[in-house]
């Protein structure tokens, strides 16, 4: 068996048993849980995931598909990040679990703290922060808000599940604390259910 | 004393605004700090919502994802004022949406 068969196999195991999570206990905060941890071990067989097999970034970021599933179920992705590589603080819409194969980023969490009642205006406040690195993952629920970095000097490159495939995915709100702003881009759903 | 970047002027054709936006920052910060709706939505290279054309003018960029601007775009002139930062008088053109 080649090492693609290995990793094949792996990822449809890997989404087995998030089903089997997810149909016994639901989306809840203990199911994202178990499930980061599944992710994280299965991105502690470094074995399957050779770098050969998967072309860095053009630019500094990089998501390669390993499984996705039909009839609008989840999406497995390895990422490939490089040093400096960042991302605003942003909802997915949609649950999301990340583990680490080699490198690090920073995930800091926020919650909003304005009103919501002017279009376009936000503000958010820091909650939580993890460093995702071998050994380690995290977990957000759909309208959880994080925001990521790759520190160091070497590539960030892991594992990520999203509950939908990145090409159908709903719309994501970024939030600017910079600009106080909050701009959401546009739904991928309806191209999935055309 | 503090040292002040160098600034540059950038042409926006969609306002037909000229703004001054300094060495250390980019086009989107130097167009919000001004006033104008330039359009943006994570302002960190991932989304592709303010990719611009870049008319006239040098830029260097920031990381960024692939799928926000592909080499075949910057090939065509294309470029990402949240990520671009001006290393001459520049002349750009948002491309995502009519002039606000």
């Amino acid at each position: 068996m080649t090492v693609t068969d290995k990793r094949n196999r792996a990822a449809a195991k890997l989404l087995a048993d998030v089903h089997a999570v997810t149909a016994k206990e639901g989306l809840t905060p203990s199911a994202l849980h178990a499930i980061k941890l599944k992710l994280v071990a299965l991105a502690g067989k470094k074995e399957l995931f050779p770098l050969a097999d998967f072309e860095m970034p053009v630019a500094e970021g990089r998501n390669h598909p390993l499984l996705v599933e039909d009839n609008d179920g989840h999406g497995l992705y390895l990422t490939i990040s490089l040093p400096g590589k960042e991302a605003a603080p942003h909802d997915h819409g949609i649950w999301c679990v990340n583990a680490a194969i080699s490198g690090r980023e920073r995930h800091r969490f926020f919650r909003r703290t304005d009103s919501m009642a002017k279009p376009g205006y936000a503000t958010v406040e820091q909650v939580g922060e993890v460093m995702v690195e071998p050994g380690s993952g995290m977990a957000m629920a759909d309208h959880d808000i994080h925001s990521t970095v790759v520190v160091g000097d070497a590539p960030a490159i892991g594992l990520a599940l999203y509950g939908y495939a990145l090409a159908r995915f709903p719309s994501v709100a970024w939030y600017v604390p910079q600009f106080n702003s909050v701009r959401a881009t546009p739904s991928r759903r309806h191209v999935a259910m055309a | 004393m503090a040292h002040t970047p160098k600034s540059h002027r950038v042409t926006i054709v969609n306002t037909k605004q000229v703004i001054a936006c300094a060495t250390n920052q980019t086009i989107l910060q130097a167009a919000i700090a001004a006033g104008i709706d330039y359009p943006f939505a994570c302002a960190t290279g991932n989304c592709g919502t303010c990719t611009s054309r870049l008319e006239a003018g040098k830029v260097s960029l920031l990381p960024r994802g692939d799928a926000a601007l592909g080499p075949q775009q910057i090939k065509a002139g294309q470029t990402l004022a949240c990520r671009a930062r001006p290393r001459s008088d520049l002349t750009i053109t948002w491309l995502s949406r009519a002039p606000g």
